[in-house]
């Protein structure tokens, strides 16, 4: 059987927020590592990748591997009863027909127990391969937040180029167009403000707003977001969890037609 | 038109073989699409009032009307169509044809005769049966396809032996084509309702061979022998079977030569047509006359559309309204440029699944199939009681 508690139901939540819009229905895939999500959205453009590790939960205990197949939409409802501040335990059988979920209120003695209906989903796992990502670059999840948010005024899509210079944003639309350049910057007082990049060699690739503006719903669950990119391959944007547990984001690049 | 019943048969032995969704999911993929069927269906549906679009001059354009408007569709979807245009059909085909054109002509005197004593609906009924594609109209839509930019072939002989090619060559990323034909020509994949309009809100369909083949537990050759016996084009089909008795008979022979074999030592009560040459037909699934996908002629290129051209065409000579045709026009030479949003398939390739989860993917399939059947049986059941109950007693 599964059982894994968390001391801090918020996690969960924002994190189903997080892609509750990108995804419909997943397979949350529990092993003796912890928690694990892969899920494509419908038109195959972006991944979602999450892995709450073991050690994220206290006590995590999973005998056999099991495949939770959920429906987020549901699962956003039942979580909806919880607070930020609950303990939450998950509980579930070996070969489940239902996921148990219990908030504990911090303060109260109060207890709450729900019972989510589980479901059977085929879904296609994809392999993906180790990329030295020719730039990394993390910032601020606020700042890339607000960039986004920016850009979306004025176009469909950004240009991010990365160079020794820095990192440059840009997009031009129908009323205009507009750019953010962001350099490499350390906030000695407040670390969370450090802007880091490190490159091997210059990039530029251009990506949906759309989509970006979809990731940064999970600005909340960490104060700093790190970009990953590779001419010509999928963008990766990572939020790191409590300990080595994350939320991964992959978006496939707007391609130049080359016919 | 295409296999009789198979969808049905697809959609309740092997569901996970196809999936349904919206048009845009599709975006980013190269599509060959079966034109000569397309036509046909704009002749058919593209109509004001039943009766088919005209210009002044009272030539037809449902065709032209129906080529641009669901083109531009599909292009708005970010799907880039490459038609295929049926050349010379196969000689097994000339029976197909001969009934067809037969039907056609009764539908011609009955036509005559709504219009003189029928009401409007038996017109409109009989004016839908006597609708050809004519050799104008396939020359009129490719000199609208060119004039638009987009590509298309003439294949040999079948239009959708052609795609299947193309698809199976990684060319394009489907056939499209409402004829269920297109599996047995071992397309890939296979995109129906591609070309319907927007209003009629019916999902993509897209079935995938290889599934359908897995879920059925046949291989290709008993999948066209299969479809063979639901009845295709080219033979007639065999008396008294459906649907049900083909796959059982299939399931039981396992080809059609050990079929025919013991419906001619009188094993069965089935009776085969007395010309049924099912040799000729399969080599024609499996050997279609089609141009190799490396061939030159199978080089297309998605090009600017010819703006001034469009309006001459549509505009001057068929009484299209300037406006939507430069508007559509423009749409044409945006989607062109903008960049497109490639897919993460390009990227990421799927793991495949390991023995132990096909094997449970397949009994949760077969439980499924059973307890459906089981509820089928138990409501017929039910029906049945209610039905021998008198009435008035309850």
């Amino acid at each position: 059987m599964l059982e894994a508690r968390l001391e801090q139901a918020d996690v969960l939540k924002k994190v189903v927020d997080a892609i509750k819009d990108l995804v419909q229905d997943c397979n949350f895939d529990c092993n003796d590592s912890g928690v694990a999500l892969q899920a494509m959205d419908n038109s195959h453009v972006a991944l979602v990748s999450m892995m709450l590790k073991a050690e994220t939960f206290s006590p995590y205990r999973c005998d056999r591997n099991v495949a939770l197949g959920v429906n987020l939409t549901s699962l956003t409802k039942v979580l909806r009863a919880a607070q930020g501040e609950d303990i939450l335990t998950i509980k579930a059988e070996d070969a489940p027909d239902v996921l148990n979920l219990v908030f504990e209120s911090s303060e109260s003695d109060r207890l709450s127990e729900y019972d989510l209906k589980l479901m059977d989903i085929d879904q296609e796992h994809l392999g993906i391969p180790d990329t030295e990502y020719a730039a990394t670059i993390s910032m601020p999840s606020s700042e890339f937040k607000r960039i986004c948010m920016d850009l979306m005024a004025l176009s469909e899509s950004v240009s991010i180029e990365a160079s020794k210079d820095g990192v440059k944003f840009s997009c031009s639309g129908d009323i205009g167009n507009g750019a953010v350049t962001l350099r490499s910057h350390s906030n000695v007082e407040k670390p969370e403000l450090n802007v880091e990049i490190e490159l091997t060699e210059p990039v530029s690739l251009t990506f949906s707003l759309k989509y970006l503006v979809n990731f940064c719903k999970a600005s909340g669950l960490s104060k700093t977001v790190k970009l990953c990119l590779s001419n010509e391959v999928p963008l990766l944007v990572e939020y790191n969890l409590a300990g080595s547990s994350y939320l991964r984001f992959y978006l496939a690049p707007k391609i130049g037609d080359d016919e | 038109m295409g296999i009789k019943q198979l969808f049905q048969i697809i959609k309740d032995e092997c569901p996970d073989a196809y999936k349904e969704g919206e048009i845009k999911n599709q975006f980013g993929r190269k599509v060959a699409i079966d034109a000569s069927m397309s036509i046909y269906s704009f002749l058919i549906a593209v109509r004001s009032g039943g009766e088919m679009l005209t210009n002044e001059d009272g030539e037809t354009t449902s065709h032209l009307m129906g080529m641009f408007y669901r083109t531009l569709r599909i292009v708005d979807n970010g799907i880039k169509p490459v038609y295929v245009f049926d050349g010379a059909p196969p000689k097994l085909k000339s029976g197909e044809l001969a009934k067809r054109f037969q039907r056609k002509a009764t539908a011609t005197e009955g036509l005559e005769e709504a219009k003189e004593t029928g009401t409007a609906e038996d017109v409109e009924k009989f004016s839908r049966r006597t609708v050809r594609v004519t050799r104008e109209h396939n020359a009129e839509c490719q000199r609208l396809l060119k004039l638009m930019g987009v590509p298309f072939i003439i294949a040999p002989t079948e239009a959708e032996a052609q795609c299947a090619v193309l698809a199976k060559a990684g060319k394009v990323y489907a056939a499209a084509s409402e004829d269920m034909d297109t599996l047995c020509f071992d397309s890939p994949v296979l995109l129906r309702h591609l070309t319907f309009s927007e209003q009629r809100k019916e999902p993509i369909q897209e079935i995938f061979t290889e599934k359908v083949l897995s879920g059925l537990n046949m291989d290709r050759k008993q999948f066209v022998d299969l479809c063979i016996l639901l009845g295709c084009d080219y033979l007639d089909p065999v008396p008294k079977v459906g649907p049900h008795t083909a796959l059982k008979l299939i399931r039981e022979y396992g080809t059609l030569e050990k079929f025919v074999e013991a419906v001619e030592a009188g094993k069965t009560k089935f009776q085969i047509p007395e010309d049924w040459p099912y040799v000729d037909a399969r080599e024609l699934f499996f050997n279609p006359d089609v141009r190799p996908a490396d061939h030159a002629d199978c080089d297309f290129k998605w090009e600017a559309p010819d703006v001034d051209g469009l309006v001459q065409f549509l505009v001057t000579e068929k009484g299209f309204s300037e406006d939507r045709v430069r508007s559509g026009a423009a749409r044409l030479q945006k989607n062109l440029k903008s960049s497109q949003q490639a897919r993460l398939e390009g990227f990421f390739k799927p793991v495949p699944k390991t023995e132990e989860e096909i094997k449970n993917l397949k009994r949760k399939n077969e439980e499924k199939n059973e307890q459906k059947k089981k509820k089928a049986k138990e409501e017929k059941k039910e029906k049945q009681k209610a039905k021998a109950k008198p009435r008035g007693t309850a």
